[in-house]
């Protein structure tokens, strides 16, 4: 699971181009959207398109991501739980 | 003043004006529902041309895109001569010929949207250089703006206003990627709303600035563009800038005199539902309000002025069309929706006029009135003078601010992020932009600071007008990539948003909380006597006292130039008077309005328009 954590992370900073982070600067518990990362709609989309890319997870519902997304925790959790690949 | 003489829309519902008021106004829809068109996994629901419909509107020699604009140009103009020096092409569109791009291919120069403009001037007959509005959804009314202001600066007597886009894989998987296309004809403003269908059409409106000899000529009264600075694709949640392009073409003044207010309404959630709060924000929550995209989608570049000349079409005969789609309101404006047609014959002398409102990426807005009346003449408004005072050049190998060039570390494109780093660095969005924006972004920070006044504060009279030739084409082959690419069709909403390149005018709005106008033109080459014609016939809105404006290209890492400067208006070189409307010869017809106007209150301001009812 630690491994899936570190590996999000990475992937999250290069997919949203949080080009001045590195994994040690995003806590796992911690929002992702709101005051956390600063992250916004496209983002959250963006998300979508990296677990559908990476994992093989296809979210049919945008709203479901709503969950899913609130931190790095509850996003391996799910891909933990779902993923096909 | 600007009155349009004549008009043509081709759609999959028909092929003149006249047979699409009609297909509407019978309530047909030519939204279908498709499955595995284009090779994408997922359907949608649009409205497209059949085979058949393409078979018999190709030109020889020209593509789809412009065999489509040339016809409805054609069945425009009529016999009108178009090869004057007097007449120009002004052509809206968001995407142009980009089904063309090959992922990995050599760009043909038809993907430039310029050229493809320049094709079909030519087939066409025009002499004069095309302009082409890219300005996101709101290009076909920000290109009525365009016109009405260079009709009024004097600069043409004959603007031909073009609005077109045809669709293909690009254009909806990106749609799709940003979750906002229903697979189900649309809803416009309903509860049960799920998303906008895409539709492909071309329309046209001829405006001229003469009284043409007919009776009773649509006027264009007013226009105007406004931004949100709020979010690049998500729209304010107050409907700041559509509520301030409303308020700037005086709807409120005039809404006893509207018979309806044409909305964009593309179905999607935050749309229509902040579409609502600016309507009622306004001033117009008693004005009947419709939207059209149940009958034809949302047609992208074609959407201002196709649904404009619907809209024209549906005043002349005294209707008020339904929102195809809509059954309960699902939006918090409490705004009169209807899903049936009303007749308003009886009330044809008092109505005599709509507001057309549109918005979109890049957080722009636009809005117009057009009016049946014409007892109402306009002095030509006098142009101010343009005074640069600042400027900037940034080239992969320069950076020259208002003429002083800098000592860099940096070339190519890390010298951007350099600059961005050692100038900005409290910007992280920054890297979330494709390298258009950021060099356009980068390069108004520093022309900013050398301005050196008061950053941050919102302000309504600060326009943003950028030019270039390339358009997007970075973003869009970047884009490409994520759907025709080696890793598969995983197709990005983040860089989607950016092949739209007035995301580059949107960006520095937001960053410097400017709600005036932000449009954003392309160009055949660079010309700068075209530029300064549009920016000093910019300065004709009302609220505009100074631009941020010039040329952003970006082709590589290594080819791209910024040339951006301040200018401000100057009023006592350029010895300004408000452009004031008012009542000469009463020109009354039997079909003119007699009701006393309620016109007083139009507060009067630098270049506000001022009525007085010739009764008076």
């Amino acid at each position: 699971m630690e491994e899936l954590v570190l590996e999000l992370k990475q992937r999250i900073i290069d997919a949203l181009n949080l080009e001045e982070m590195t994994p040690e600067d995003i806590e796992t518990e911690a929002p992702l959207f709101g005051e956390g990362l600063g992250l916004d709609s496209i983002d959250a989309l963006e998300l979508i398109v990296l677990l559908e890319k990476n994992y093989g997870i296809r979210l049919a519902n945008p709203a479901e991501g709503k969950e899913i997304f609130k931190s790095v925790a509850s996003i391996a959790a799910y891909v933990n739980e779902h993923r096909t690949k | 003043m600007t009155y349009c003489i004549s008009d043509h829309i081709i759609s999959p519902l028909g092929t003149t004006s006249e047979q699409n008021f009609q297909a509407v106004l019978a309530g047909q829809s030519a939204l279908c529902r498709y499955e595995g068109r284009w090779g994408l996994p997922e359907p949608f629901t649009a409205s497209l041309f059949s085979d058949e419909q393409w078979a018999s509107l190709m030109i020889d020699g020209l593509t789809r895109f412009e065999s489509l604009v040339v016809q409805s140009v054609r069945g425009a103009i009529g016999h009108i001569d178009v090869s004057d020096s007097r007449t120009v092409l002004i052509l809206a569109t968001t995407k142009a010929n980009i089904d063309l791009l090959q992922h990995g291919g050599p760009v043909d120069d038809a993907v430039y949207p310029g050229h493809a403009a320049v094709r079909i001037a030519q087939t066409l007959g025009f002499t004069t250089q095309p302009i082409v509005v890219c300005n996101a959804c709101i290009s076909g009314v920000a290109a009525l703006v365009l016109a009405q202001r260079l009709l009024d600066a004097g600069c043409y007597d004959r603007a031909v206003v073009c609005g077109a886009d045809v669709q293909n894989r690009f254009t909806v998987s990106g749609f799709q990627s940003l979750k906002a296309v229903s697979d189900e004809p649309c809803r416009p403003f309903d509860l049960e709303r799920l998303g906008l269908n895409l539709g492909e059409a071309a329309a046209t409106m001829v405006l001229v600035r003469r009284r043409p000899a007919q009776s009773w000529p649509m006027t264009l009264m007013a226009s105007a563009v406004r931004n949100d600075a709020y979010h690049v694709s998500s729209p304010s949640k107050n409907g700041e800038g559509a509520y301030l392009a409303l308020r700037a073409i005086g709807a409120c003044e005039y809404s006893d005199r509207l018979a309806f207010v044409n909305a964009h309404g593309t179905a999607t959630m935050f749309n229509d539902q902040m579409e609502s709060v600016a309507i009622e924000r306004a001033g117009l929550a008693q004005v009947p309000v419709n939207g059209l995209k149940g009958y034809f989608g949302h047609t992208m570049g074609a959407a201002g002025v196709f649904e404009t000349v619907i809209s024209m079409h549906a005043l002349r005969h005294h209707r008020v069309l339904g929102t195809r789609g809509f059954e309960e309101r699902g939006v918090s404006g409490k705004i009169r929706l209807s899903a049936e047609h009303l007749d308003i014959s009886e009330q044809k002398f008092c109505k005599d006029a709509f507001v057309k409102m549109i918005s979109g990426f890049g957080g722009g807005n636009a809005a117009l009135l057009m009016s049946r009346r014409d007892d109402l003449t306009r002095q030509d408004p006098i142009l101010p003078q343009m005074r640069t005072t600042h400027s900037i050049v940034l080239t992969p190998e320069c950076v020259a601010i208002d003429g002083v060039e800098q000592a860099m570390s940096e070339t190519g494109d890390a010298l951007i992020t350099w600059l961005y780093k050692t100038r900005m660095g409290d910007y992280p969005k920054f890297y979330k932009m494709d390298p258009l924006a950021r060099l356009a972004l980068v390069a108004s920070d520093l022309l900013l600071q050398a301005e050196g006044a008061e950053r941050f504060v919102a302000n309504s009279d600060r326009g943003v007008i950028l030019f270039n030739h390339s358009s997007s084409l970075i973003a869009d082959r970047q884009y490409l990539a994520s759907i025709d690419g080696d890793e598969g069709f995983f197709p990005s909403p983040s860089v989607f948003v950016y092949t739209l390149p007035n995301l580059t005018v949107g960006e520095i709005a937001m960053r410097n909380h400017y709600h005036g106008e932000t449009s954003f033109y392309i160009l055949p080459h660079r010309d700068d006597t075209a530029m300064q014609q549009v920016q000093r016939a910019s300065l004709l809105d009302p609220s505009t006292r100074s631009l941020l404006t010039g040329w952003v290209d970006y082709d590589s890492p290594n080819s791209f130039t910024a040339e951006m400067y301040i200018i401000e208006a100057d009023f006592e070189a350029g010895g300004h008077t408000p452009p004031a409307l008012r009542a000469t010869s009463p020109n009354l017809g039997e079909d003119q309005p007699s009701s006393p106007s309620k016109l007083e209150g139009v507060p009067e301001g630098r270049g506000r328009v001022s009525l007085t009812n010739n009764e008076k």
